[in-house]
């Protein structure tokens, strides 16, 4: 594929390729480089489209071509402003607001005075670019740049600079990138999109991706202005699946020949086309693969599944390329949106069973769940599982999934359709007489059974072989005596010996074997999803493994999601990538603090799915279910103090509730009560809900002033606020937030971009971003750090301790 | 051919004003029935033909008034006629299709009404010819096939299902049809097939394309080997199984609808004035009117997919968003879950359909959901012949259904929960169920339900043994399940337990009329075997252990039937005489619960003696029981958990050759009336043509 791009780059490169680019961002290099010595840049810029297509290594090496011809006078600058820095460093003890390494610290009147200073110092140019060089330079500085630096060759050279980052790690900023896009100016615009171009290029899943976050932050901008907005032009463009691979694929499809030059082979271009089209640089070359070519194709056939009609797989090979996954989510969150309109939560659930079980028919397709870690495809949702979630007037609603894990979902074939009762397909080919049978036979073959005979002819073989997948484990060992019986029973048919058996027997085996099944919450109409989660994962995949069809096959997983709609999930999103990148500091920073982010997928502004966290109830259900104090139920469930599981899940207690203490503060995570905190099985806890972080808060919550929240429940798992735990609680803190402000511009700049043009509550009023750096902290000492740890510690405590007294005055009362 | 076209608009047109000359066709079946060969003198004579509108009563006439000896003189123009029919099948001209398509209606049925006694090779002689007749009847269907699966118009290709129809019921005795050898050969079934997968053919065809296939399927099932049975057997295409579910469904769902308007319109009209009494005569009025209507045919097609057809088993289960209340459009237009996802947006269609489903009696349903409604209402009266077949058929069904591990497992599953209403027949003691307060259950309790009804509902003079054997063993299969599976059910058992204690206590009281006819001790076996599932393999399914008590309980409580029960066995065994082998296998049964009633009863009696109390309370009678379990003995019978498979051959074969009998007649009689008003698709083919 690669090498087929490559010889077709070269060829025209010269004369066509640059043009859509250089048109596009002529200010890129030209007005910022007046003293440039540089030849004509149509000679010189090398054209995007081939670093687009190329390899890494190959883009690597022009990157630095290009950093050298178009960005060198602006690097000076830039070198410059960080001599400024550089000096201010010094000054830093008093002003929080001077990080070492921020280039953001001088204002927009100072950059134009290094400009001006810059121009005269030529000496220092060489600075910056060697730091853009250096191996220290990451994504995180990329973004930072791109964001801050207001000079087009640097966006430029770090839009170029892109290419070389690892996929994964760009994919990161993924919501800055494209929010920088669209709601900041024509330049940094300019620097994104190549790359997001050939990233769309290159992967379906990062198409949707871009096209669900272009539609979402593009959202608050007013309505006459988002219509011709950048990004709602490029999210038309990746939905009209115009970027297509180049490559062999697409060769392969003969009707993509015909609307296209259908006689010009594929090296010949036709010259007239690069102009029109001056989205995509390296476009012409792919005009055969254009929409038009598979239009013709149906939609429909898109998610057709392909067992029952393979002519469409082989023949259709590559539909639509976005199609079915998008058909799917769509089919997703159309189904959300109808439960809404239920009024009962057993409508809802039965609702959403019959829902699923249609969309069955469409799988296995070409369709993944976008928040799973590996490549896979679709091949089933075990419909009777999924479950409505709580809520009032939106239904959110947890889906299983089946998958088959694959090298690629984009070249893997699908998965053939097995259909839901493949064990009886083949018995039902051998109860059949073949064309050739007397009819006695074929008698014999209908009429399967003699009278009360032995066991295994009255249910056909594979009837047993079922049964016995179906029988849990556990019963077959402890209380199998009543089929030993029936196999006695039939012996003693012919020895005439009668078998006794005790009535008490009987009844105590059936009080025991109730005592023993384990402890399954009450199916309950109003909140069905309980039992659902109440269930070990491992036992659920285990059980759902069995019935499926698909269970035998290796590759097999299952997978969750929680599909919501009509809820926003931007804030979530920002939380998710606040939450990870503090994660990876203190990974990286050695600080054994734990923490759970959990993947959200924005869809749109109003509808998104989420990763839901396994084997974790929330503290409500643990409280409501156990009737315990979480002291006790950690003693339960892990044992008493002294043994190691139960050592070890308050060390993970302690370690999450560090984290999410930390995060809490810092993000000023709001609307915490006992049902957005979750409790694994390991004893971490995972907060849930972002819906309130930064500026927003809930409005009826006034009380809710304490930095986190620290129950004396909590406090007991930690052994007592005089604990060596709870001490250990404090220092963790005190460590994970050193590290966090070590790292604070990783942090904040998530933030501070995301603020571009959004609308989102949590950026409400002016000072957001201020208060979230002055959160860190960045002026007081280690030892005002602990001081400062030590008080929000207390604070919280003290805010529960007079709760509890509250709670003390209403028990002693008689309530109880 | 366009001047042939006008000058057969021309005749057409004058035809109507002038009668002589409306007899044009007439005259030219009469040169058919001549003994010259009619294109002698007429080379287009053919063509023509067929573009003249098809008199079919004439041509039926004709037929049967041909006598014997003229039979030899004027097959050869008959033969031709046929063949002349094939051929002009495969016209572009769409007229000369539905002509051809209309003459061979009444070839088929003409030569059959006049032949009844004769044999099939004559019939077959005498329409095609014997030596022409495989390639004919393999030109025939060929054609028929790729008009069935052309894109030709909607009326043409039902018209094409209406000549199978015809041809297919042209005898009473299906597999007396020997054409029919030639419909094995050249198989349609894909064709049938194919209408049955897409959405919309399905809507048009549907009916008829499953009626025409449950009918084939009959044809000498149990003589020969039938293609349509093996191939029906292995098909695997959901959309296809899905779509024969579809049709039966909407069949169905249409009936139960027409009999709710009809209770409904009964029972706020004059009925809420009269008695209770005479109003329950006008409900059974109704009923009858509409039993008239009952289908067999499509319930027939649903036995068969179930039977032969193991992936049908699932699409029982499919559900479908269903609207319940009458009148709403859907019903008519059949539901499209098999268009492919988001053929149109769905956002779109979200909000371009705001009458979409907030009707919060909107439930969910499916075609077993459906099936067990329909089960209900047919269930109610068994005294007309028609229902009886339907409500055995439906039993049989179920039996079917109950025998199905996966079936079984869907109807357990806890996860699926349905509220089923079912129509409960009205009675004097009791008050009609309110339907709002079903609770949403896994559909067995519904099967379950359905099984009690019936129990409680047909102990009458008249009694319908076969039914209630089969009833019986439908519940023991479910309970064979749950042992096997350990499911424990959250039924009222005790419902179950009482109905099946009365059943025995009619038996008792009816014993002499009823031995005139059946073998109660059979039932009485069955049903005491049940109660021995329970006492033995309670442990295994029962949900608490509160049922277990409970379950003794009732026995003790009941003690005088199943007393009066063993007297009866006991004295009938000690006999000699027919039942003598058969009552002894009750009294072997019936060891556990006289072990049960002797251990329990002086206990209690000693109880209520030491405590003074007349009348034990059930808690009291409970606690009794608890403590005494200890003391008790069982002993373990063999085979409780054992049932004798469904099988269709031989025992059933009876049945279904009447029942498809009965249906041939029927479906006759409606095709006939409909290829017979067929003026409507000609005018259609005149004025687009």
């Amino acid at each position: 594929m690669e090498d087929a791009e490559l010889d077709l780059s070269p060829a025209h490169s010269d004369q066509n390729s640059p043009s859509p680019s250089i048109s596009s961002s002529p200010s890129l290099s030209l007005p910022s480089t007046p003293s440039s010595s540089c030849g004509p840049p149509q000679a010189t810029t090398p054209p995007l489209g081939v670093i687009n297509e190329g390899v890494a290594e190959l883009s690597l090496v022009i990157d630095a071509e290009v950093a050298q011809r178009a960005c060198q006078e602006v690097l000076q600058k830039v070198k410059l402003r960080q001599v400024d820095s550089d000096s201010t460093l010094s000054q830093s003890e008093e002003g929080p607001d001077a990080p070492p390494s921020d280039p953001e610290g001088p204002a927009p009147g100072s950059v134009k005075s290094a400009r001006r200073r810059q121009r005269h110092n030529p000496s220092k140019q060489s600075w910056l670019l060697r730091l853009f060089e250096s191996k220290l330079f990451d994504v995180s500085m990329a973004i930072s740049y791109l964001y801050k630096s207001k000079e087009p060759g640097v966006q430029a050279y770090i839009g170029n600079r892109l290419f070389s980052f690892p996929h994964e790690e760009v994919d990161f900023y993924l919501p800055q990138l494209l929010n920088m896009y669209i709601h900041m100016d024509e330049d940094v615009g300019d620097a994104i999109k190549p790359y997001v171009v050939h990233r769309c290029r290159q992967s379906i899943s990062f198409s949707l991706q871009c096209a669900w976050l272009l539609g979402a932050y593009s959202s608050d901008m007013h309505i006459s202005t988002q219509r011709h907005s950048r990004g709602t032009k490029l999210r038309k463009l990746i939905l009209s699946d115009e970027l297509k691979p180049a490559g062999p694929r697409v060769r392969r499809d003969p009707l993509a020949l015909t609307p296209f030059c259908p006689a010009a082979p594929p090296t010949v271009s036709p010259g007239p086309l690069g102009g029109d089209h001056s989205l995509s640089p390296t476009k012409r070359t792919h005009q055969r693969s254009k929409s038009d070519a598979t239009v013709s194709i149906s939609l429909s056939s898109n998610l057709k599944r392909t067992a029952s009609n393979p002519k469409v797989e082989t023949s259709q090979d590559e539909p639509v390329r976005l199609a079915p996954q998008r058909e799917f989510i769509k089919s997703l969150l159309c189904i959300g949106k109808r439960l809404a309109t239920l009024p009962t939560k057993e409508q809802k659930t039965q609702r959403l069973i019959s829902e699923l079980s249609l969309l069955n028919h469409k799988l296995p397709a070409r369709v993944w769940l976008p928040t799973s870690a590996f490549d896979h495809h679709v091949v089933r949702v075990p419909h009777t599982q999924a479950v409505v979630l709580n809520s009032k007037d939106k239904a959110p609603y947890l889906i299983y999934v089946e998958v088959l894990e694959c090298e690629n979902f984009e070249t893997s074939s699908v998965p053939i359709r097995i259909p839901e009762n493949r064990i009886r397909s083949t018995r039902s080919v051998e109860n059949l007489p073949d064309c050739g049978m007397t009819p006695e036979q074929r008698a014999g073959s209908f009429s399967v059974v003699p009278n009360y005979d032995n066991d295994d002819e009255a249910w056909s073989v594979d009837d047993i072989g079922e049964l016995q997948v179906e029988l849990p484990e556990t019963h077959t060992n402890s209380c199998d005596n009543i089929s030993q019986f029936s196999v006695d029973s039939i012996t003693s048919l012919e020895s005439k010996e009668p078998v006794f058996i005790a009535a008490g027997d009987i009844r105590r085996r059936l009080s025991e074997q109730l005592a023993q099944a384990p402890t399954t919450f009450k199916r309950d109409p109003e909140d069905p999803s309980a039992v659902a989660l109440k269930e070990p994962w491992e036992e659920k995949v285990r059980r759902i493994r069995e019935g499926s069809p698909y269970g035998h096959l290796p590759t097999w997983r299952l997978l969750s999601v929680i599909v919501k709609c009509g809820d926003d999930l931007r804030q979530e999103l920002l939380a998710f990538q606040v939450l990870r990148q503090l994660q990876s500091i203190w990974e990286q920073e050695r600080v054994p603090l734990w923490i759970k982010p959990y993947k959200i997928l924005v869809l749109s502004a109003d509808s998104g799915m989420i990763e839901p966290v396994l084997n974790a109830v929330s503290l409500h259900q643990v409280r409501k279910q156990s009737q315990l104090s979480l002291l006790d139920y950690f003693l339960q469930e892990h044992g008493s103090f002294t043994t190691e599981a139960f050592l070890t899940a308050q060390r993970n207690f302690v370690q999450s509730c560090a984290g999410y203490s930390l995060i809490c503060y810092l993000l000023q995570v709001k609307d915490r009560h006992n049902g957005n905190i979750l409790l694994d099985s390991e004893g971490h806890i995972i907060h849930i809900d972002f819906g309130f972080i930064l500026s927003s808060s809930p409005r009826n919550l006034g009380f809710e002033t304490s930095a986190f929240k620290l129950t004396s429940e909590f406090v007991d798992v930690m052994g007592g606020p005089d604990g060596d735990m709870f001490n250990y609680y404090k220092m963790l803190m005190l460590q994970g937030l050193i590290a966090a402000r070590k790292h604070m511009e990783k942090v904040l700049q998530i933030v501070e971009i995301m603020q571009q043009g959004s609308q989102l509550p949590c950026f409400h009023g002016s000072s957001t971003m201020r208060a979230l750096k002055e959160r860190f902290h960045m002026s007081l000492t280690e030892e005002q750090l602990q001081l400062l740890i030590d008080q929000l510690v207390d604070g919280s405590m003290r805010s529960l301790t007079t709760k509890l007294y509250d709670g003390f005055q209403y028990l002693t009362n008689g309530i109880m | 051919m366009s001047q042939v076209e006008k000058k057969a608009g021309l005749l057409r047109r004058t035809s109507s004003s002038k009668k002589p000359l409306k007899e044009k066709v007439v005259l030219m079946y009469d040169e058919i029935f001549a003994k010259e060969d009619p294109a002698k003198n007429n080379p287009r004579f053919w063509d023509e033909l067929f573009l003249m509108k098809v008199n079919l009563e004439y041509l039926e006439s004709k037929l049967e008034s041909v006598d014997g000896e003229d039979v030899q003189r004027i097959q050869d123009n008959i033969n031709s006629l046929f063949h002349h029919c094939v051929q002009a099948l495969g016209e572009e001209h769409q007229i000369k299709v539905v002509n051809a398509l209309q003459t061979l209606c009444a070839l088929f049925r003409g030569v059959h009404q006049k032949n009844k006694s004769a044999s099939g090779f004559d019939i077959i002689n005498m329409l095609m010819g014997f030596d022409k007749a495989e390639q004919r009847m393999k030109d025939l269907m060929e054609r028929l096939d790729s008009l069935l699966c052309g894109d030709s118009s909607e009326s043409l290709k039902s018209l094409c299902l209406k000549l199978l129809l015809c041809l297919v019921t042209v005898t009473d005795n299906i597999s007396q049809n020997t054409i029919l050898e030639y419909v094995m050969i050249n198989s349609i079934f894909e064709a049938i097939l194919q209408i049955l997968s897409d959405a919309s053919s399905r809507g048009q065809h549907g009916y008829d394309a499953v009626v025409l296939l449950a009918l084939l399927v009959n044809y000498r099932k149990y003589e020969s080997v039938n293609p349509y049975i093996v191939k029906l057997s292995i098909v695997d295409d959901e959309p296809t199984l899905d779509g024969m579910g579809m049709v039966v469904h909407q069949a169905l769902t249409e009936y139960n609808r027409q009999y709710k308007d009809k209770e409904e319109e009964n029972q706020g009209g004059f009925f809420s004035t009269l008695t209770s009494m005479v109003g329950s005569m006008f409900i059974a009025d109704a009923d009858e009117k509409l039993s008239v209507q009952t289908n067999e045919a499509i319930l027939l097609a649903l036995y068969e997919a179930v039977h032969l057809n193991r992936n049908f088993i699932t699409v029982l289960a499919q559900s479908h968003p269903e609207i319940d209340i009458a009148a709403t459009p859907t019903t008519t237009t059949p539901t499209t879950p098999t268009t492919p996802l988001g053929t149109t947006p769905p956002s779109l269609d979200m909000m371009s359909n705001p009458e979409l489903p907030l009707d919060p009696n909107l439930q969910t349903s499916n075609l077993l959901i459906t099936f067990l409604k329909y089960a209900s209402i047919v269930m109610q009266d068994t005294k007309d012949e028609h229902r009886l077949n339907s409500a055995r058929l439906c039993l049989i069904i179920l039996t079917c259904i109950a025998e199905d591990q996966y079936a079984d497992a869907f109807l357990h599953d806890d996860n699926m929960n349905f509220r089923v209403s079912l129509h409960r027949m009205p009675m004097r003691h009791r008050k009609k169920a309110v339907d709002k307060n079903i609770p949403s259950r896994p559909l067995v309790c519904a099967v379950l339900d359905l099984m009690v009804e019936f129990i409680v509902t047909h102990m009458m003079k008249d009694f319908p043994m076969d039914l209630y054997l089969r009833c019986v063993q439908i519940i023991h299969k479910l309970l064979c399940y749950q042992k096997k599976c350990r499911i424990r059910l959250h039924y009222t058992w005790r419902e179950l337990w009482s109905a099946l204690i009365n059943l025995l206590k009619f038996l008792l009281s009816n014993e002499t009329t009823l031995l005139a006819k059946h073998n109660i001790f059979h039932l009485a076996l069955l049903v005491v075997n049940l109660f021995n599932m329970f006492i033995t393999y309670g442990d295994t399914f029962l949900p608490t252990s509160n049922s277990y008590d409970e379950l003794y309980y009732e026995i003790v409580r009941m003690h005088q039937v199943f007393d009066n029960l063993y007297c009866m066995v006991l004295r009938v065994s000690t006999n000699t005489g027919q039942w003598k082998e058969a009552a002894s296998k009750v009294t072997h049964a019936l060891v556990n619960v006289r072990a049960i009633i002797n251990h329990f009863n002086p206990k209690i009696e000693s109880y209520a003696a030491v405590n003074h109390i007349s009348q034990l309370s059930e808690e009291q009678v409970l606690e009794v029981v608890r403590s005494n379990y200890d003391t008790l003995t069982l002993k373990l019978q063999d085979g409780l958990d054992q049932f004798e498979r469904y099988s269709e051959q031989p025992k059933e074969a009876a049945f279904f050759k009447e029942l498809v009998r009965s249906i041939s007649l029927n479906v006759r009689k409606n095709v006939s009336l409909n290829t017979l008003s067929q003026d409507v698709l000609l005018k259609e083919f005149s004025t687009i043509s």
